[in-house]
């Protein structure tokens, strides 16, 4: 607990300069994570303040909350710090007597709230920088232009269209200068009692409040710009399957699905292993997992790709070290009343068959399915449900959700408009890599972000992994939109 | 005019069925031995309870025997290999167990007491039958997904099979259309599990109807219990007796006629998967030397059977005996059908014929 604690000061929040600009660069270090801080809830995913911003990277999560008593315990012997009522944080910490003893603010606090008014403020920056408050204006200026022209209603729906780009426009440059104005505000309380020999109660505890606010909106802001794709708020689906390599990816295969099963238990989403395909003598050569809940494509869509391990193998008498993959790939869990067309004559079904004669002579459980996009090459496989029909169904609602993900990232505005040639290899390209030796380390290639806590990423701990990696994927298309 | 006529003579025919208890087969001469039906598992009270770690004993060793198969059954006769033995265990733990969840993730609390379907010691005992015994995975569960159906089924009872699942695709697709058919009487020649007659009787119109017929007073039973499941009492009637026998009277009315009659040669039986040849009812699959006994005998009928412009459809053992109907069709019952097709299963085996009387 000592060394938790003396870690928490070393991160001074207002040594932090985290810039969304440069992702990669600000990612090196890892003490210097962007403060994402997203509470993975089924309910609500609404998510809370954490302030993970200061939470020593290596200590494991359930660490925050002593970190933060131990923190404020140093600052003030008897107040936790308001500025952090009803932020998490203090959900552990019962507030004694700080609603009634308010009128007494000891130097400490001040300093507190002086350096959450800094960091935050600088929040702000980062978040009105990230959004690209510079293209904002300009396309303010170019849709106010259109806005004007005599020539706008000459095509009414291109006329509507513009006007409501424009509201859009104006509503978040509103927003992201109401950020500003309310980190103004708190700064010249600030600036206000650093000049007057009095402390002013009543101004401070505004100054928190607005903190306070501003923090819950800037969060709320973040987690918008994160999840905002179209399929984000639904539920997923996970395929895993087995690399070549034989049981050594086999067990890996296995591995990873208890590792998404558990990060699923976690965050309360219902767990289905729909379909599990058993390896030869260990393991699993495929398996599918659908997650029930809000936000879970959202968060997991980022897993999609080559999962890589490094280890000695059990398997191998010698032990030798031995690399593995896995793919992953990860489709939205579409609701059946989402319609989405796709023409028969593009679809080549093919039903298993049992063998031999067929019909009387034959009693087997083949239910397999298998449809084939055929502009795309695009397929799916279905044998989880008891019947070919509830099987087709399932694997006819796989395939619209896979082409709606490949659509999607080819920006097509539908299913017709994918050019099949640029459909990618199944689960693509190496996303991370999981080295159990010589040394332990879990490291994405994407972000950077790593950790040589392999045990807890193994037992579901990936939230870290997920956060950088939307961090990391909004920041980007926020740079490639700017370019 | 002819629908509504339809309808009214339909209800008297469809008198209320009681599954459930010994039926009384008034149409039989023979005393009715009464039937016991069995209750499919995923349909009994959760009253037995096992804890965690006896049940994860109990599934470790099911895999283990599952694997142990191989592809010893496939080489033998065709049966099921592991693969498929695995994903039936897995079908048997979905209806035995409430929460299937539990066994089926491994960070439950193994103290955990779990209710269940059955005891565990009739869990060991049905997975050894089913391996050991080959006893048939629908046998064990008492229960069949067929279509968008759960079927109750039971030794002594044809469980359906997948392909038979296209004949309600051809009754829909002939119905769409023709409200003639959609409205109309239709018959399901040897029922077995009533299979047919409740997917047939799901998309008929509202004056539409079924009548069913088969011989084996089990299938009688289970095929009533059936139609009472899916609440199709007023629309689908199950009779006993042989084929066209319980129907004399609506002779001439028929708007269609489905059967999957028994159509494997006698030379055959003895060479069928273990779970086919040694569980399931002769009855429903011995069709005589060339197998085309009942498929004939049945066709002839439909003849006078069906009214003008009437549909039939028939599952065969493929191509052979398909193409055989078709031609003895055309020589025998000249003028009589019209539009008679073959049409393939999904292995594309030509299993099907299909056509109308002549209107």
């Amino acid at each position: 607990m000592e060394g938790v604690m003396l870690q928490s000061f070393i991160i001074h929040p207002t040594t932090l300069s985290v810039t969304s600009f440069k992702p990669t660069k600000l990612l090196l270090s890892p003490r210097r994570l962007p403060s994402i801080s997203l509470t993975f809830n089924q309910e609500s995913p609404i998510y809370s303040l954490h302030h993970h911003r200061y939470t020593p990277f290596l200590s494991p999560p359930s660490y925050t909350t002593s970190t933060y008593f131990l923190l404020s315990i140093g600052s003030s012997a008897t107040h936790p710090p308001a500025f952090l009522s009803g932020s998490k944080v203090l959900l552990a910490a019962p507030e004694v007597g700080v609603s009634t003893e308010t009128s007494e603010w000891a130097m400490p606090d001040f300093y507190t709230l002086r350096r959450n008014v800094e960091v935050t403020s600088e929040r702000v920056e980062e978040i009105r920088a990230a959004a690209g408050l510079k293209q904002l204006e300009e396309d303010l200026a170019k849709l106010e232009d259109a806005a004007v022209d005599s020539s706008l209603w000459d095509d009414r729906a291109k006329a509507q269209e513009i006007l409501q780009d424009l509201t859009d426009v104006r509503d978040r440059m509103k927003l992201l200068n109401d950020f500003k104005a309310q980190i103004e505000d708190a700064e010249t309380i600030v600036k206000l009692t650093e000049e007057m020999d009095s402390i002013d109660t009543g101004l401070l505890e505004e100054a928190v409040s607005i903190i306070k606010d501003l923090n819950k909106a800037l969060d709320h802001f973040e987690f918008t710009q994160l999840l905002s794709g179209p399929y984000d708020k639904e539920g997923a689906v996970i395929n895993i399957t087995a690399g070549a390599g034989g049981t050594d990816a086999q067990d890996w295969a296995d591995m990873l699905l208890r590792m998404y099963v558990r990060w699923a238990e976690k965050q309360k989403y219902k767990t289905k292993v729909v379909e599990k395909s058993l390896g030869d003598e260990a393991g699993i050569k495929s398996a599918t997992i659908e997650v029930e809940g809000r936000y879970a494509y959202g968060y997991l869509s980022g897993e999609k790709g080559t999962h890589r391990i490094v280890r000695q193998s059990p398997f191998n008498a010698k032990g030798l070290r031995q690399t593995s993959f896995s793919g992953i790939e990860v489709m939205p869990l579409i609701p059946e009343s989402m319609d989405v067309e796709i023409p028969e004559e593009d679809l080549e079904i093919t039903f298993s068959r049992a063998g031999g004669k067929g019909g009387q002579n034959v009693n087997k459980v083949e239910t397999a399915v298998r449809i084939t996009h055929i502009p795309t090459g695009v397929t799916v496989r279905c044998t989880e449900e008891r019947t070919q029909l509830a099987n087709k169904i399932k694997a006819l609602g796989r395939l619209k959700a896979k082409l709606l993900v490949i659509a999607e990232e080819q920006r097509a505005s539908e299913i017709k408009q994918i050019r099949g040639d640029a459909v990618k290899a199944e689960w693509g390209q190496q996303i991370r890599n999981y080295v159990f030796h010589p040394y332990k380390l879990v490291k994405d290639v994407r972000t950077g972000y790593e950790t040589s806590d392999i045990t807890s990423v193994m037992d579901g701990e990936l939230d870290l992994f997920i956060k950088s990696y939307l961090k990391y994927k909004y920041s980007t298309s926020v740079s490639n939109n700017q370019e | 005019m002819r629908v509504s006529s339809v309808r009214a003579s339909l209800s008297s025919r469809l008198k209320p069925i009681l599954p459930n208890q010994p039926l009384k087969f008034s149409n039989i001469s023979s005393a009715p031995t009464p039937v016991k039906l069995q209750t499919p598992l995923f349909l009994n009270p959760a009253d037995y309870r096992a804890t965690l770690s006896d049940l994860k004993k109990w599934h470790l060793w099911a895999r283990g025997l599952a694997s142990s198969v191989g592809t010893k059954f496939l080489d033998l006769d065709n049966g099921p290999d592991s693969a498929l033995l695995h994903r039936e265990l897995n079908w048997l733990i979905e209806d035995s167990l409430q929460d299937p969840i539990a066994l089926l993730s491994d960070n439950s609390d193994d103290s955990l007491v779990v209710p269940l379907r059955a005891c565990l010691d009739d869990l060991y005992m049905l997975w050894k039958q089913r391996i050991e015994g080959r006893r048939p995975f629908q046998y064990l569960v008492g229960c069949e997904h067929w279509r968008d159906l759960v079927l109750s089924v039971q030794e002594g009872v044809l469980i359906p099979r997948p392909e038979t699942e296209l004949i309600v695709d051809f009754v829909s697709d002939v119905t769409k259309e023709n409200e003639v058919l959609r409205e109309g009487l239709w018959a399901d020649l040897g029922t077995g599990s009533g299979a047919l007659a409740v997917g047939i009787g799901r998309i008929l119109g509202s004056c539409g109807g079924v009548i069913a017929t088969d011989l084996s007073p089990v299938s009688v039973a289970v095929a009533s219990y059936n139609v009472q499941r899916y609440s199709l009492q007023d629309r689908v009637a199950i009779k006993q007796g042989s084929w066209f026998e319980p129907l004399k009277d609506d002779e001439g009315k028929f708007a269609g006629i489905v059967s999957n009659p028994p159509y494997i040669p006698s030379e055959d039986i003895g060479r069928l998967q273990a779970e086919v040849g040694r569980h399931e009812p002769k009855l429903a699959l011995d069709g005589g030397a060339d197998g085309m006994d009942d498929l004939l005998h049945i066709c002839n009928g439909a003849a006078s059977m069906l009214r003008p412009g009437g549909f039939f459809a028939l599952e065969t053992n493929g191509e052979k005996q398909s193409n055989f109907l078709v031609d003895s069709i055309g020589s025998q019952s000249e003028g009589r059908f019209c539009d008679v097709k073959v049409a393939s299963d999904f292995a594309g085996i030509k299993r099907f014929v299909t056509g109308y009387r002549a209107g």
